[in-house]
């Protein structure tokens, strides 16, 4: 299934909350919405889910509008909310009908999905018992049961604690083999280890559509790190003047130094602190975190 | 269709455990009784309490006719607290999935709004109009057994022109719990346009041909008096009218994508 988004813009009013967005997802990618709170991902997952329609563009899967491909969609919301009065069982027997699957298909089908998302025990305990976590899981037993190919998920993790979190993220990594999956975070963290696409959103605009190393790569300096576990002045001044060092930035015993080609000079460096007896605590290349590279992108204009 | 009969059943679901299902034909039952019993025993009670002094009980109050008695059930009990019961009950119709999400949520999936919209209507004007007849029938039963007895004929025929209204006030209720995100402004509003409507019944003969509360007053006068106009049918093609249009206004709301609160 092949998702098209084009050109999408979402007025509300007079403010903008999705500035033209395009964006085309491939059959089997997992794709990563980021962008901080208010970035418009919610109202971009809304509009692809068919739940609102877009000031002005369109959304396609397989060439053809979504409202018409909808059994082909599994949606998450980002605070799944069911009826309070409804078991785990009755609330997947509803959702799954709704979606055209038959009771007998259900009847096998319920108790595996619950297993598989960790609510087995659970099943005939009224929503309106069950904690964020588990409401969660619901929310993602509900969009996998009828097999769609297309999953999008809003938050799914942003809410749990750390070891929903893990649990989570472990389900995602196993349905990712056979379906495509748009998710939306404000945390990179998350993204980062199970999707290999990243698309940065800020004020409703696609700033950045890259692969994680891609970000990387990009965003890497020649610039090394050094620490000292004395003072040595005389060797910084001594390296200020070799010719592949283009800038020594100096803070207490730390040192940031500017070379010209990190691959060749990292070792010349290493090789001339030993040669002057320099006592090494670290010696690192300074590569920005994908945190780092986040929060450059989005803060900065 | 199919869709629709999954959505009927999952509000025939919530009405049993939300309870509903006990309390709005108790509610109605209790309407229904009100009348006939305050009637027949107010004599009595004031002049248990003494305050007989000065006024002239007229002996003839225990004379009203049966039919008169079931009338006043309508007027009185049903066209008043009944309305404001059934707008209260029905207020978070569909108020309630707009505000957790689940309206979103169902039409991500392959569901029609027709679906949505008919199965909320005809579940609960099933139900609302099952307890409005069963308060009626238990009105009856008193009114029969304190007072005179009914013509079966007319006790029907008031009772099918009452649901008429009946289904005009499920349909404008689920229409404004659609456009309206407040349960306070869902509920003023319906009460309000309701028992104006049903107010202004006899004011203007063309008025009426056009008001849906006038069924009200037909039904009454199908007790009362035991024969009707024949240019009735219209009024009653009028009210059926009115009704779907109502509903096609919820439809299209939701069809248009008006009911995202955030």
């Amino acid at each position: 299934m092949k998702l098209e988004v084009k050109n999408v813009t979402k007025k509300f009013n007079e403010k903008i909350a999705v500035n033209d967005f395009s964006i085309a997802i491939n059959s089997g990618e997992c794709v990563g919405l980021i962008g901080p709170n208010g970035a418009g991902k919610t109202t971009l997952i809304k509009i692809i889910s068919d739940i609102m329609n877009p000031t002005s563009g369109e959304v396609l899967l397989d060439g053809k509008k979504i409202s018409d491909m909808k059994k082909q969609i599994g949606y998450l919301p980002q605070y799944p909310n069911f009826f309070q009065w409804m078991t785990a069982t009755e609330t997947l027997f509803f959702m799954g009908q709704l979606s055209g699957l038959d009771k007998k298909e259900l009847k096998t089908s319920i108790p595996k999905i619950l297993s598989k998302v960790g609510l087995s025990g659970e099943e005939n305990s009224r929503v309106s018992t069950f904690s964020g976590g588990m409401k969660q899981r619901l929310g993602i037993a509900q969009a996998l049961l009828h097999k769609p190919s297309l999953i999008l998920m809003d938050e799914p993790v942003s809410a749990l604690d750390p070891i929903g979190r893990r649990e989570v993220l472990n389900i995602i990594d196993e349905i990712k083999k056979d379906t495509t999956i748009l998710l939306s975070s404000h945390i990179l963290g998350d993204v980062e280890e199970i999707c290999e696409r990243l698309v940065i959103v800020k004020n409703g605009k696609k700033i950045e559509d890259t692969t994680m190393i891609g970000l990387l790569n990009r965003n890497s300096q020649n610039k090394i790190r050094i620490e000292l576990s004395n003072d040595r002045e005389d060797w910084i001044e001594h390296i200020k003047n070799l010719d592949y060092v283009k800038d020594v930035e100096l803070t207490g015993n730390k040192l940031k130094v500017e070379v010209e080609n990190i691959k060749v000079n990292k070792r010349m460096l290493l090789e001339n602190a030993l040669k002057h007896h320099v006592d090494i605590v670290k010696f690192e290349i300074a590569n920005d975190t994908l945190e780092e590279i986040f929060l450059k992108m989005v803060v900065e204009k | 269709m199919k869709q629709f009969a999954i959505l009927t059943k999952k509000e025939t679901l919530q009405f049993i455990r939300e309870l509903k299902i006990v309390w709005l034909p108790l509610a109605f039952i209790f309407l229904g009784i009100t009348q006939p019993v305050v009637t027949y025993y107010l004599p009595y009670i004031l002049e248990a309490f003494g305050g007989g002094q000065g006024i002239i009980i007229d002996s003839s109050m225990k004379d009203i006719a049966g039919n008169e008695i079931l009338a006043s059930t309508l007027e009185s009990q049903f066209d008043q607290l009944g309305v404001i019961i059934i707008v209260i009950s029905m207020m978070g119709v569909v108020q309630s999935d707009k505000a957790n999400g689940m309206l979103g949520f169902i039409l991500t999936r392959p569901v029609k709004v027709e679906s949505y919209i008919s199965s909320k209507i005809f579940s609960n004007y099933m139900f609302v109009a099952g307890s409005v007849a069963l308060g009626y029938v238990v009105s009856y039963i008193y009114t029969n057994f304190l007072f005179t007895s009914i013509p079966f004929t007319s006790l029907i025929v008031a009772l099918l022109f009452y649901l008429l209204w009946v289904l005009f006030v499920v349909s404008f209720t689920t229409m404004v719990s659609t456009f309206f995100n407040s349960q306070g402004v869902i509920a003023l509003i319906s009460i309000a346009v309701l028992l104006g409507i049903r107010m202004i019944v006899g004011l203007n003969p063309l008025l009426d041909r056009l008001n849906p509360a006038s069924m009200s007053e037909y039904a009454k006068e199908a007790l009362v008096f035991a024969d009707i106009d024949m240019s009735v049918v219209w009024s009653v093609l009028i009210t059926l009218l009115l009704s779907a249009i109502v509903m096609n206004f919820a439809k299209m709301w939701i069809a248009n994508k008006k009911y995202n609160i955030d």
